[in-house]
């Protein structure tokens, strides 16, 4: 990697973040709505409207209100929510450690499951193992996440009553650290099931057709003639030969794992950042989602980034220029 | 105090539709509370509230809505379903600034064509009151002799064909002003995401509409956008023909004011419709500035009458609070006429004072839902339901309460009070309110609450120019306090109601030093000088001692309740 690539891709980096700001200052304030019409009260009086919008700074010149808005967001201070009057950064540093929990682990289990499947199946092609296994992977992926969640929560929360229903903590929580561990895991059990369930057939069926396309090159045939064992040719010569899509695929899906999963927050009571957003894009809550979304705007250009570097070291044939 | 909870007959049928739900004997006392602590589990998903219910997670589910969760927890024999008549008001609004809207023969038409029954059974099996007048039967200020435009579709008909609007060859009638078949109309509703039940009744009165030639059509949206047509003025019109939307009303009727006196069809302001009738604005101006309870009520009847003949919104139904309780465990809870059981404890705070365990009189937890996270639990920012349930518990009702069988005022931190008039100095008329207040009364970190706390709240809210709490100091002039026990306010115009706008809520030793109102943050500062507290103190009959963000909160019995067991 050379010096130049590296200040070209943080200044393409610069621009997409100062574009992806500005439209959304822009897209928010053009929705039709008002902030603070959902205050509603029969009682409401175009004075009230007035004193919100002095509260919230909506009361100011447009322009005024960009440049303060790009300039708080560069130092990090997205200011307070209408709805809360809270600081945006500590109620999304509150829930962030829940989703990260949540679709962190759920992520990692997408993955190792999708993948280490995925394989397994390429070199069985045709089986009838293979066959259950992408019906299956096929099934589970096309089912809607809020189902699955349903099922699970009907399943092991009242037929079978084995897990909690809600949230991430028994109420009131136990005591002592290893009893609260086991709570939080014991909580988090139905949940990261319902998005791993949900999401593992992607990865699975992603590997599959790379490692089974794999298999039919002229690499795989030579390894084969070299008189090198299946287990060598599978992982060190098909598997390797995709794992830079994978491994791009991983860091480009990782930006996920902090915009929330708001269906699974839901149905589980989950304090996270999925259902925040939601909830402030219906309220127009601008401070919140002008907020969240440049963290995400962020992470999506960093991961990006990242995802070029990782392709050149796991792919010797690349160079960044 | 064992008295009947009195129900109007459209109840009774609700409840006979229902089946094993009946009319329930109102236990309940003043004194309270019996247990020892209250927890309230967030859970959202209302799956997930019912099987928690069912495997007893919590003891408590406020707010039952969805007509197969009433049934399956009827036919759970460790459950009991209280029903209370609420103040809630779903309508049609018409847009009385556009033809053919604004003439009074399409809106009575379109009123007697609407079958409130078929919309209460279909969409709602029962479990909601159809309603025409524009005050609900929970109310006391409810008229029932009002003259309502009943479901009379041959009336309906003929009432368009006397005013001239003959059928065309296409089944749309021709409007006898223009000689053109009349326009088509919108009714915009939510969409079927959102409210599925408010789409479908929007389609219900679009085809009525039909039935008797009048070309309407429902468009479902997003609320962000309804509230935008329907509240944004321009060049003198607002962007909808009709739309169908609900209110939460309060046991007084001063939404006969604001949702329809002229003052109020300004850009931003409520009265949607647009209704500019000088007979009609006299009344609701009456409603407005009573002198006393007497001339509301004359008032609030003469402007229901007059909105039923004017029809500016044709109100269509009223949603009881149905509330459940895990009755193998908990029992003394108290169904309050227009706020439910457990719904609505801001205003109803005799469920938590009288709600106790089965299996023993006194002491133990009750497990309380809360549906959704708290906004704020800062009681000047705090706006959603969930926030007000936390406030009931710890702020308890104020000053003057109304008791739950027919909401009457019930003397709570006040003893007694004097509504009289004073002069301003412009001149003018204006009411002054004495409040003798109990001397027993203290704030959860034991130090008294006197008429120095009431002083200091409502000057707070006018200084800081508090939004949520605009009606209570916008006339207020100021307070002279006579004695730890004895203040009198004084409002700059006439009205009854500024009796109970006045708040003592913030406790004087902690608020005084807070500059920023909406970035205080009570619940989470410690207390300055009691361990285990925080400066969210109240005088209410529970502490509030924590909040775990997405899980849970926390309250626990006040030992030094003025109105305690032992006291």
């Amino acid at each position: 990697m050379t010096g130049t690539y590296f200040v070209r891709r943080v200044g393409y980096g610069l621009i997409t973040l100062f574009v992806v700001m500005t439209f959304n200052f822009i897209i928010f304030r053009i929705m039709p709505g008002d902030p603070v019409s959902l205050i509603l009260n029969p009682e409401f009086s175009p004075e009230v409207r007035q004193l919100l919008r002095e509260m919230y700074g909506l009361d100011q010149p447009l322009l005024t209100q960009y440049f303060l808005y790009l300039k708080s967001l560069l130092a990090f201070d997205f200011g307070h929510s209408f709805y809360s009057r809270r600081p945006v950064l500590d109620e999304l540093m509150a829930r962030l450690p829940n989703t990260l929990m949540l679709l962190g682990t759920a992520f990692a289990l997408n993955v190792v499951i999708g993948v280490a499947l995925g394989i397994k199946m390429a070199a069985r092609a045709g089986s009838r193992l293979d066959t259950g296994v992408t019906g299956v992977s096929l099934f589970l992926n096309a089912m809607p996440p809020f189902f699955i969640g349903l099922l699970l929560l009907l399943a092991f929360g009242y037929y079978w009553p084995i897990f909690p229903v809600r949230g991430t903590m028994s109420v009131p929580p136990p005591t002592g650290q290893w009893a609260i561990l086991l709570d939080r895991i014991h909580h988090l059990v139905l949940p990261v099931t319902a998005v791993t369930l949900s999401g593992f057939g992607s990865w699975y069926l992603y590997t599959r057709n790379n490692v089974l396309g794999a298999l039919g090159q002229d690499f795989v045939l030579t390894a084969r003639a070299k008189g090198l064992t299946h287990r060598e040719i599978l992982y060190r010569h098909a598997f390797r030969s995709v794992l830079p899509p994978i491994v791009t695929l991983v860091f480009l899906s990782l930006p996920g794992v902090i915009t929330g999963a708001v269906i699974t927050e839901t149905i589980f009571s989950l304090y996270g950042v999925g259902r925040y957003l939601i909830d402030a894009t219906l309220q127009q809550d601008y401070p919140v989602v002008q907020g969240c979304f440049y963290i995400i705007a962020l992470a999506v250009i960093i991961c990006n980034f990242l995802a070029d570097l990782v392709y050149g070291l796991v792919d010797p044939r690349i160079r960044l220029r | 105090m064992r008295r009947l909870m009195t129900i109007g007959l459209a109840v009774s049928l609700l409840l006979a539709a229902v089946g094993p739900l009946s009319a329930q004997d109102v236990e309940w006392s003043p004194r309270g509370p019996y247990v020892d602590e209250i927890l309230l589990p967030i859970i959202t998903d209302q799956e997930a509230q019912l099987i928690a219910l069912r495997r007893g997670d919590i003891h408590v589910y406020p707010g039952l809505v969805s007509p197969t969760h009433i049934e399956t927890l009827e036919a759970d024999p460790n459950v009991d379903i209280t029903l209370s008549p609420g103040f809630h008001f779903f309508y049609l609004a018409m847009n009385m600034r556009r033809e053919p809207l604004n003439d009074i023969v399409i809106r009575r038409a379109l009123a007697h064509a609407i079958n409130r029954e078929e919309i209460v059974l279909s969409l709602f099996q029962g479990y909601v009151l159809p309603l025409a007048e524009f005050v609900p039967p929970a109310s006391p200020f409810y008229n029932p002799d009002t003259d309502v435009a009943q479901y009379d579709p041959e009336l309906a008909r003929q009432i368009l064909d006397d005013a001239g609007y003959r059928v065309g060859p296409d089944g749309i009638r021709i409007n006898p002003r223009t000689g053109e078949p009349l326009r088509e109309m919108t009714i915009l509703t939510p969409t079927y995401e959102v409210a599925p039940t408010s789409a479908q009744l929007g389609a219900m009165i679009a085809e009525a509409a039909r039935s008797i030639g009048l070309p309407v059509r429902a468009e479902p949206l997003d609320f962000n956008v309804i509230l935008d047509r329907i509240q944004n003025e321009s060049d003198g019109d607002r962007d909808f023909d009709m739309y169908v939307l609900a209110w939460g009303l309060t046991r007084f009727p001063t939404h006969l004011y604001s949702l329809f006196h002229s003052s109020f069809d300004v850009d931003g302001a409520e009265n949607t419709p647009g209704l500019r009738d000088p007979e009609y604005d006299a009344a609701a101006e009456r409603v407005w500035t009573p002198r006393n309870l007497d001339e509301a009520m004359e008032a609030a009847y003469r402007a229901q009458e007059i909105l039923s003949w004017l029809q500016p919104y044709v109100p269509l139904y009223s949603r009881p609070y149905m509330d459940a309780f895990r009755s193998d465990v908990v029992t003394g809870y108290v169904p309050h006429l227009g706020y439910g059981a457990a719904s609505n404890v801001y205003f109803s705070i005799w469920t938590p004072l009288n709600i106790r365990r089965v299996d023993r009189e006194r002491g133990g937890t009750v497990r309380w839902l809360l549906p959704e996270e708290p906004s704020s639990l800062n009681v000047l920012v705090g706006t959603s339901a969930y926030d007000f349930q936390v406030f009931g518990l710890v702020y308890g009702p104020g000053l003057i309460a109304a008791e739950p069988v027919n909401n009457e005022d019930f003397p709570w931190e006040a003893e007694r009070w004097e509504v009289g008039t004073w002069i301003t100095p412009e001149g003018t008329e204006g009411t002054k309110v004495t409040y003798w207040l109990r001397d027993d009364i203290t704030w959860h970190d034991g130090v008294p609450f006197t008429a120095e706390d009431i002083k200091f709240t409502m000057d707070y809210l006018k200084e800081q120019r508090v939004p949520k709490y605009q009606t209570t100091w916008s006339d207020y002039s100021h307070a002279e306090v006579h004695d730890d026990h004895t203040i009198t306010v004084y409002f700059n115009t006439v009205s009854y109601w500024h009796t109970y706008n006045v708040a003592g809520f913030l406790a004087k030793h902690i608020w005084e030093d807070v500059e920023k109102f909406d970035e205080f943050e009570p619940w989470n500062e410690p207390h300055p000088t009691v361990e285990g507290l925080t400066k969210m103190i109240g005088t209410g009959p529970f502490v509030f001692k924590e909040y775990v963000p997405g899980e849970y909160v926390r309250v626990v019995h006040y030992e030094d309740f003025w109105a305690g067991l032992d006291r």
